[in-house]
């Protein structure tokens, strides 16, 4: 297909589709080959293929596809913050086993990116939404719906961050095989994928039963909900638990230090209105006892003190300091 | 996407998606359908989300696959993206709950926006067991239903009641739509289609002009 590499996207997934289109109808009518074997032959087909095309239809240049893995990975970053109670999960991950099935579900949807075969793709998707299914039945004790699995599904997605996640949805989209896509379980689980995707990029407060006060204090980092001890080891709680600590006491820090600067604050005008105070003060002195000068009486009467010590002349020159040479 | 299978002997695949309010028990429904259970204490059913059925109707075999679907107030903007390609809805209302029965009202306008006349519709009253206490009138209900083209069903997951009518109803409705659409292709009148690969399937025993026979079209 070297000659195609100009082709956009759509064009391209429009050449393979057609290719398994017209290839099934063959397989159907030619060889009159039963349903299950006909599937299983597109199968094969769709393993050969796609591993062969991978390298050039995945993300491909003419679209914005990685434009949009790194936007949906900020987006997913700046949603660190979401909590289990925010999206109503029905998942209590105090439970070891379960927890350990998030962690299972969390691996497989990240896993999803190293396959190469869109059905490969699809049956990371498929295993992980299984995973989700035993984390919410072993919580709930009763068989999971699409209101408890969609949710949860969210959850993962926001925990594990999938690497290049719109370009393996709009890859699968593309070139997987549509019957498989349209109605099958790995289609639904799929479709679910989609749509917290879609749920991701729009969310906002009012989607997670918040303010928008809150949302905004919760985007911008100013704030962080008090997390449950949800970690997985015991190691990862101790590590929690010392992170709030010095949290508090980093915030306790900050209002200290905001109290020294009032009080600098406060000495500092103190000091201005001293310093004014004290001018006024001398300035209102002066003001009220101008400097008179008195006209002399009489010159002498200032030294006459001295005028009486006659015997001054007669008294020894000061002494000078002599230095010895010990 | 009604094809699959051989020209002669085919069967059919149906996409059915579940919409319906968080309590108004479409759970209940589907796994009272697939599995013949009610509340059942040992779970042997990991879920309830997506579920298959294989049927015979009239000799033709149809595999079902029904879509559950988040019914959540935050998720409703996701719905086209569920409901896309399917050939039939099951609008799922609680018959003590009118706010759940607006809810129907909300997507079939939805439906019917997106999806126009191709897909076959069932708005279905649950929990007729809570009589007594039922705030939509049938009246309302079946009123509403035919004025949108849609039939209207009564069902009770707790007493398994109306539940396979229901289904079954639906199906042979779908497979009406789809042998309509069928022979519309096979005129050569290239319609708009479910199914954008444009499967091509030769229908052989020439089924005559009776388009508009009860399918779900003809409101």
């Amino acid at each position: 297909m070297a000659y195609k590499r100009d082709l956009g996207a759509d064009e391209l997934s429009e050449c393979v589709q057609d290719f398994y289109q017209n290839l099934s109808d063959r397989l159907h009518t030619h060889f009159k080959g039963s349903s299950e074997r006909v599937e299983s032959v597109m199968d094969e087909v769709e393993r050969y293929m796609m591993t062969r095309l991978y390298e050039e239809v995945f993300c491909p240049e003419t679209t914005d596809d990685e434009k949009k893995d790194l936007a949906i990975q900020k987006r997913i970053r700046a949603l660190h913050w979401v909590t289990i109670e925010m999206l109503c999960v029905p998942v209590d991950e105090e439970i070891p086993e379960v927890s350990d099935n998030v962690v299972k579900a969390i691996t497989d949807v990240i896993e999803m990116d190293s396959k190469r075969v869109p059905r490969d793709k699809l049956t990371c998707i498929t295993r992980c939404s299984k995973h989700i299914f035993n984390a919410i039945n072993t919580t709930k004790k009763e068989a999971a719906s699409a209101d408890d699995f969609l949710p949860t599904l969210i959850y993962i997605v926001l925990k594990a961050n999938p690497p290049r996640l719109q370009s393996n949805i709009q890859y699968i989209t593309r070139f997987c095989n549509p019957s498989r896509l349209m109605s099958g379980e790995d289609g639904y689980y799929f479709t679910n994928l989609c749509c917290a995707v879609a749920f991701i990029e729009k969310l906002d407060g009012q989607s997670l039963n918040l303010s928008v006060e809150e949302f905004e204090l919760y985007m911008s980092g100013q704030v962080s909900p008090q997390r449950p001890q949800a970690a997985t080891s015991p190691a990862c709680s101790a590590a929690f638990s010392q992170m709030n600590e010095s949290l508090d006491l980093l915030t306790g820090l900050g209002v200290r230090q905001e109290r020294v600067m009032e009080g600098a604050r406060r000495l500092e005008s103190d000091l201005i209105d001293w310093r004014d105070g004290v001018e006024h003060k001398v300035q209102d002195v002066l003001e009220r006892f101008p400097l008179e000068m008195h006209p002399a009486a009489s010159p002498t009467a200032s030294s006459a003190i001295d005028a009486d010590n006659v015997e001054n002349d007669h008294l020894p020159s000061p002494l000078q300091p002599q230095l010895f040479a010990g | 996407m009604a094809a699959g299978g051989g020209a002669g002997n085919k069967t059919y695949s149906f996409k059915v998606v579940l919409l319906g309010e968080g309590c108004v028990g479409k759970t209940s429904l589907v796994l009272r359908y697939c599995e013949n259970k009610f509340n059942d204490k040992h779970i042997t059913t990991l879920q309830a989300s997506f579920l298959t059925k294989k049927l015979n109707i009239t000799g033709k075999r149809v595999n079902l696959a029904i879509w559950d679907t988040a019914g959540q107030e935050r998720f409703h903007a996701l719905g086209p993206i569920y409901y896309r390609d399917s050939n039939g809805a099951i609008l799922v209302y609680d018959i003590t709950d009118e706010d759940s029965f607006q809810k129907v009202k909300n997507w079939v306008k939805e439906l019917r926006k997106m999806l126009g006349n191709e897909i076959c519709l069932c708005i279905v009253g649950n929990k007729v067991d809570l009589e007594k206490e039922r705030h939509v009138s049938v009246e309302e209900a079946e009123g509403y239903a035919e004025s949108v083209g849609a039939k209207h069903y009564h069902t009770s997951a707790k007493l398994n009641k109306g539940i396979e009518e229901l289904f079954l109803d639906l199906c042979k409705r779908m497979m009406e739509t789809a042998q309509a659409e069928e022979r519309a292709k096979g005129n050569g009148a290239s319609q708009s289609t479910t199914s954008r690969r444009g499967v091509q399937i030769v229908d052989d025993d020439p089924q005559a002009a009776t388009a508009a026979g009860g399918c779900c079209s003809s409101a």
